[in-house]
This record gives structure tokens, C-alpha cells and sequence, in this order.
């Protein structure tokens, strides 16, 4: 795989707090990156590292093998970022021709219309009077306009109605599969979990879980077995069964939490101490979230 | 370099489709100046002199004030809604950015002078030589920059509130004790004295002693000059002192 971004123990301290604490990943060439987390957790701040908009305080960050903010660098990325007013008394076409003309092998208008769902309506309204919707459709064009090799979406969604997220997850899944790399922060697990190919799990300004979004459940899940019991079985015979991490003995049913549900399922009813009933639950992927990240708050 | 035209042309309509600018600079200008000659100051000894040399005034009072109040609120402006953030994410260097805005900003000033100066020789009649016409019109372009370098420097203020106020108390300020707006003679000496130190003066200057058949004095310009550099150095330094916030 092409490496199109390495960030090696990138760190960013805002008066004595550490905001980015040395994350180090890489991401290549098609990839789907979701940079997840809650929010104040060092996304934006990334970001803003890999664009050039800040400095870090250690470690580095190479894009196509240029530093961040570097021409080169800036030449390849299209990027979105929050609260970005147009500008004004501007019409959106003379905007996009405008930053189009800054790059050499700029993104043909009609493809930007095409892909972002403006119509040449728009093209001809003064950016001040656009619409929410239609100022966000204007900032993915912004992003497109120079056809770069790597996008950049802080929160792309935020106030985007229903409709309009899926078209543009639906644009962007297309612009990967053409083999552009995209990268981009959400605050919503159930979006890195539809769009990414990739999740890189932040919280707290570190890195906690990165890999494909069945790797990053998996890793966050909360995975359990339970079953009756005819009679009491002492609970050190439970504990004794493999890959236990924790057990909920109530009077009903017995509730184990596990990281290998196989292993635990077959070592139980080869243990034949009469379990029955026996269900295996997956857990909810938001709880697990809401869980972890709290935990992880706790350690800290 | 293509850039650079790309983004000075965008920096032109902008300022033009500024309801602001035409009014402020275009409009009020040309409100002062039938007012400053033909209402009041009407029993001048030489009333066509006077014409001559309140239109140089006027003219320059516009150019001062756009240079100072469009240029630099703009900048803070689009600093503090995030477009000069996205731009800096762009190929476009900083530096074509706000040459673009300055080069904008003088080529819409070469239409401010000739449309002040065109309205001069309609309203009041003023006759002058084509040298004098043009060489003060480019006095008047060209010792704008350190008022340009002043709305950079204002530019690199937080909020639009206070750069508002601050250029509007600064332009009407360097106005009044110029000698833009009435001659120095009118002014209490104590602000005469002050006022021939400050830029506004020298700006206003050079222009009076053209049409009066003088080139500019050196001291004008050795003043305009100072004050370039001045406002320029403390624009870089305040800068890099933002830049090197924000690591």
C-alpha cells in the first residue's frame, strides 16, 4: 500500500495541557479514514497539524513525503474545514474559478456540479446569500476544486440534513474507489462505522484503537454469554473458565463478559456444570463507545 | 504570478460591490467637496487655487481612508470567518494574498482619482495643466503606501469591532490634522505642530505643492518613506508574533 500520509508521535501541548499526545499512524492511497473520538479530543487539532495550520511540539507529519503546509503538500490536498465563511460579495462561480485557477490540474466545473449536487443556479448567487446546505455543497467544491489526491473533512456533516449526508458519503465513497484518500473527523461512531475503511479512535489526545471498523468494535465491544444454572456453582468454577473478564451472577441467569466467545462457550459446556439456555450477546457498539470513552476519561 | 492577477482581479469587484467603499470613499468624498467649495469657504482670495488644492485634499482623504479602513477591516474580516485559514490550505502563497489585496486595492484607487478629479473639473470648473493632473494623481496613488502598510497592520487586529474604531478614529483623525479637510492655517498651532510630523500631512503635501507648479518636498517624502517602513516593520513583527501563538 502507498503511503500518502505517516504522522509519527505528532504532539500538541496548549499551555501545559497536552491536546495531541504522540499519535503515530499512516494512511494510504484510497483509504477511508475516520478520525473518531469525542469531542475535545484532539481531532480538530490534528487536523489542523497535518494541514500546516499548526505546529507541533514533537514528533512529524509527512504528506506524499512533504511536510505539512509545505507548497508541494498543498498543492495535493483539498480540504473542508468548520466555520469557514465564503467569501463575500463573491459569486460562487467566480469563487471556484478563482481556486481553481491556484492549482495546475484543477477539477472541470461541471465535474464540481456533478459531485457535489450545485446547480448552475447556484453558480450564479452572491455566496452571502446562499442557504446552509448550499454554503456546505460550495465548501466540498472549495475542497475538490484543485481534483487533489487527499481530502481533508473536519465534521463534514455538522448541518447537513439526512439527504444531503448520504449523498455526499456516497460522493466520497466514489472519489476513494477513483483512488483519492480521504480523511475525516466525526464525533459519530455509526458514520466512521458506514463510511470508513479505516478507524483511528481518539480520545483524551491519544490514539486508543486503529484499524478496519470490525477491528475497532471488536476491540470496543462488549461481548457476553450467559445461561441458567440448575444449582449454585461456586463462583471461583466460573472464574476458572477461560477468557472471563468479568461475571454478572444474578438470580436469574449468569451474565460472563469475554474477548473470545468461542473459547469461553466451548470450555462451558465441555465444563458440564448444566448451562442452559445459553444466549451470546454482542452488546451495543454506542454503549460500548460512550463506555470506553468514559473509562479511558477515568484513567486519566 | 498568474495567481497573483487571478487574486487581484477577485480583490477588485470585491471592493467595488462594496456598498462601504462607494459610499465612503466615492460618494462622501464628493459630498465634502461641493460643501467645502461651494458653501462654505466660498470668499477664498484665489477661489480657483483653493478649488485645485481642496480636490488635491479630497482625493487624497478618499485613498487614505480606503487604503486604511477597506483594506484593513477586510483582512480581519476573512481572518475571523475562517476564509484566510482555507486559503492557507491552498497553493496560494500568503504573500500573493496580501500583495493581491494592496495591488487590488490601488488599481481601484486609480479609479477613485479619476473619478474625484473628473467630478472636481465638472462642479467647480478646475483647470489645471495634463502634468500637474497627472502627476498628482500619481503622487497621490503612490504615496498611499504607507497608508496601504497601515491597513495591514490594522488588519492584524481580532475583531472587526475594534478595527472598525480604531481605523475610523485614526483616518479622521490623520484628516483633521492634515489639513485635508480645512488648511493647517485653521488648526491651533499646538496641532499644526503635531500634524506636520504625522503622515497625512506629507501625503496631503505633496499634492498641494504640484498644483501649485512645486515638486513634493523631500521632507514629505523622507516622512512618507519613515512611516512605510515603520507601519511595515510592526505588520511583520505583529505577524510572526500571531504565527508563533499559534505553535
Amino acid at each position: 500500500m502507498e503511503p500518502v500520509l505517516n504522522v509519527d508521535r505528532i504532539t500538541k501541548r496548549f499551555k501545559g495541557m497536552t491536546a495531541v499526545d504522540g499519535v503515530s499512524f499512516s494512511v494510504g492511497r484510497g483509504e477511508v479514514a475516520a478520525i473518531l473520538g469525542p469531542n475535545g479530543t484532539g481531532k480538530s487539532t490534528t487536523m489542523h497539524m497535518l494541514l500546516g495550520l499548526l505546529k507541533p511540539d514533537g514528533g512529524s507529519a509527512e504528506l506524499f513525503g512533504n511536510a505539512p503546509g509545505s507548497k508541494e503538500a498543498r498543492e495535493r490536498i483539498g480540504v473542508m474545514l468548520q466555520d469557514v465563511s465564503l467569501m463575500d460579495a463573491m459569486k460562487v462561480r467566480e469563487v471556484l474559478e478563482l481556486i481553481r485557477g491556484y492549482y495546475r490540474n484543477p477539477m472541470p466545473l461541471r465535474d464540481l456540479l456533478r459531485l457535489t449536487g450545485l446547480s448552475e443556479e447556484d453558480l450564479k448567487k452572491r455566496a452571502e446569500k446562499l442557504s446552509g446546505g448550499q454554503k456546505r455543497r460550495v465548501s466540498f467544491a472549495l475542497a475538490l476544486a484543485g481534483d487533489p489526491d487527499l481530502l481533508f473533512f473536519d465534521e463534514p456533516t455538522v448541518g447537513m440534513d439526512v439527504g444531503a449526508r448520504a449523498r455526499f458519503w456516497t460522493t466520497v465513497k466514489d472519489l476513494a474507489a477513483q483512488g483519492k484518500t480521504v480523511i475525516f473527523s466525526t464525533h459519530y461512531l455509526q458514520e466512521a462505522d458506514d463510511v470508513a475503511s479505516r478507524i483511528l479512535l481518539f480520545n483524551r489526545g491519544r490514539l486508543i484503537a486503529d484499524g478496519s471498523p470490525a477491528q475497532v468494535k471488536g476491540q470496543l465491544l462488549r461481548k457476553t454469554v450467559s445461561f441458567k444454572l440448575p444449582d449454585k456453582v461456586s463462583a471461583e468454577r466460573l472464574r476458572s473458565l477461560p477468557n472471563v473478564l468479568s461475571m454478572d451472577l444474578g438470580m436469574e441467569r449468569i451474565e460472563l463478559v469475554t474477548d473470545d466467545t468461542d473459547r469461553l462457550l466451548y470450555a462451558l459446556v465441555t465444563a458440564d456444570i448444566g448451562a442452559s439456555d445459553i444466549t451470546i450477546g454482542q452488546g451495543r457498539l454506542e454503549d460500548a463507545f460512550t463506555e470506553l470513552t468514559r473509562t479511558e476519561e477515568g484513567v486519566v | 504570478m498568474k495567481l497573483f492577477l487571478l487574486q487581484t482581479r477577485s480583490e477588485i469587484k470585491r471592493i467595488f460591490r462594496n456598498p462601504y467603499f462607494v459610499f465612503w470613499s466615492l460618494f462622501m468624498p464628493l459630498v465634502f467637496y461641493f460643501v467645502f467649495t461651494n458653501v462654505f469657504n466660498t470668499d477664498m482670495p484665489d477661489q480657483g487655487l483653493w478649488d485645485a488644492h481642496f480636490l488635491m485634499s479630497i482625493a487624497a482623504f478618499s485613498v487614505m481612508g480606503s487604503s486604511i479602513m477597506t483594506l484593513g477591516i477586510r483582512l480581519v474580516e476573512e481572518r475571523t470567518q475562517g476564509w484566510s485559514i482555507y486559503l492557507s490550505t491552498t497553493p496560494l502563497p500568503p504573500a500573493a494574498y496580501f500583495a493581491s489585496k494592496m495591488a487590488g486595492q490601488s488599481a481601484v484607487h486609480v479609479f477613485s482619482i479619476l473619478f474625484i478629479f473628473f467630478a472636481g473639473y465638472l462642479i467647480n470648473g478646475v483647470r489645471l495643466s495634463p502634468a500637474e493632473w497627472v502627476l498628482g494623481g500619481v503622487w497621490i496613488l503612490l504615496a498611499s503606501l504607507p497608508f496601504l502598510a497601515l491597513g495591514v497592520l490594522i488588519g492584524a487586529m481580532r475583531r472587526v469591532d475594534t478595527a472598525s474604531g480604531v481605523s475610523n478614529l485614526i483616518y479622521l483623525g490623520l484628516a483633521i490634522t492634515g489639513g485635508m479637510w480645512m488648511p493647517m492655517e485653521v488648526l491651533p498651532e499646538m496641532l499644526q505642530a503635531v500634524g506636520k510630523w504625522l503622515p497625512a500631512y506629507s501625503y496631503g503635501n505633496g499634492a498641494w505643492e504640484i498644483i501649485r507648479g512645486h515638486a513634493p518636498e523631500w521632507r514629505d517624502m523622507a516622512i512618507l518613506t519613515a512611516y512605510l517602513l515603520l507601519f511595515m516593520a510592526l505588520a511583520i513583527l505583529i505577524r510572526n508574533r500571531q504565527e508563533a501563538m499559534r505553535t
